[in-house]
């Protein structure tokens, strides 16, 4: 179940809840834990197409080969960079959780350690995901 | 407008972005140590493999295809690491969905179907993916068009 929203988050939550997006105040702690299962469910679903797309090698080069120009257009690149992003928010929002457990002193600063994984994921993503776009862009080489 | 609130207290729910520790031993309690331990795991090899497969390829100019398969699989250290990623991911991703099922769907019916069809799907594609890193040999794969040559002739033509 979502976590429930403590005391004291709802005393400091007039402020900046979301509210406006929901008929009751959404947490912070809400939030992580959704983005949590939306980006764990998507990361299953590529890996039981990528462990297809891999088999795919036992039937020689010419099959594989032909596979993976499917990863090669603009639009799949953008679905691998939501991919990128969604294990790189899974991995930090992972070990917050982890830290949590095993430290429950943290809790005080779950507010902070949710902000620090999302802007850590934000800022990772810029230049991992200017890489990855690159060969289908105006300035890259392909 | 009111809903219930329940009051967080951080011994019984540490995380809040996660289950508690399940107080009796057993599945479930495995399965809790389970999901953090491969969690911490899985940050270097998923992470790892991401980097290297879309980043540092990128960068280096190489492309994906069967000759570089072929030399990454040529080290028994890659095949090792494949394999373990593969393990983990799979077990720590279905558990996940096997809770995710378990929160949302109530009735009955539908979440035996759905448990017993994820059960069922990921051992058939586990047992695929063991077959294929341990089985690879770039010798006796057919050079040419192969089973599903037909399917790509005819889809690259298009």
């Amino acid at each position: 179940m979502p976590p429930a929203p403590c005391a004291a988050e709802d005393e400091s939550a007039k402020g900046d809840d979301l509210s406006g997006m929901f008929r009751y105040r959404v947490s912070w702690a809400q939030l992580a834990w959704f983005g949590h299962r939306a980006s764990g469910v998507g990361v299953l679903v590529f890996l039981f197409l990528h462990i297809v797309e891999t088999a795919t090698v036992s039937f020689g080069p010419s099959v594989y080969d032909w596979t993976q120009t499917l990863y090669n257009n603009l639009p799949m690149r953008l679905v691998e960079v939501l991919l990128m992003a969604a294990v790189v928010y899974h991995s930090l929002n992972g070990l917050r959780v982890i830290a949590m457990d095993f430290w429950p002193r943290l809790t005080i600063h779950y507010r902070a350690l949710t902000y620090a994984v999302v802007s850590s994921t934000v800022v990772a993503m810029i230049p991992l995901g200017l890489i990855m776009i690159t060969p289908f862009m105006p300035w890259g080489h392909a | 407008m009111s809903r219930e609130r329940t009051i967080y207290v951080s011994g019984t729910n540490p995380s809040r972005a996660a289950r508690t520790r399940p107080e009796n031993a057993g599945f479930e309690r495995f399965m809790w140590w389970f999901m953090r331990i491969s969690g911490l795991l899985l940050v270097i090899l998923a992470l790892g493999h991401m980097l290297i497969m879309h980043v540092l390829t990128e960068i280096n100019g190489q492309a994906v295809d069967f000759a570089f398969v072929t030399h990454r699989w040529g080290s028994p250290f890659w095949r090792i690491y494949d394999l373990l990623l593969l393990l983990l991911a799979l077990v720590h991703g279905v558990n996940g969905a096997r809770i995710v099922i378990g929160d949302y769907v109530h009735r009955g019916g539908w979440r035996t179907f759905l448990l017993l069809g994820l059960g069922a799907f990921t051992l058939v594609w586990l047992l695929l993916g063991i077959f294929v890193i341990i089985a690879f040999n770039p010798a006796t794969a057919p050079a040419g068009a192969g089973p599903l040559g037909l399917l790509s002739g005819t889809v690259g033509a298009l």
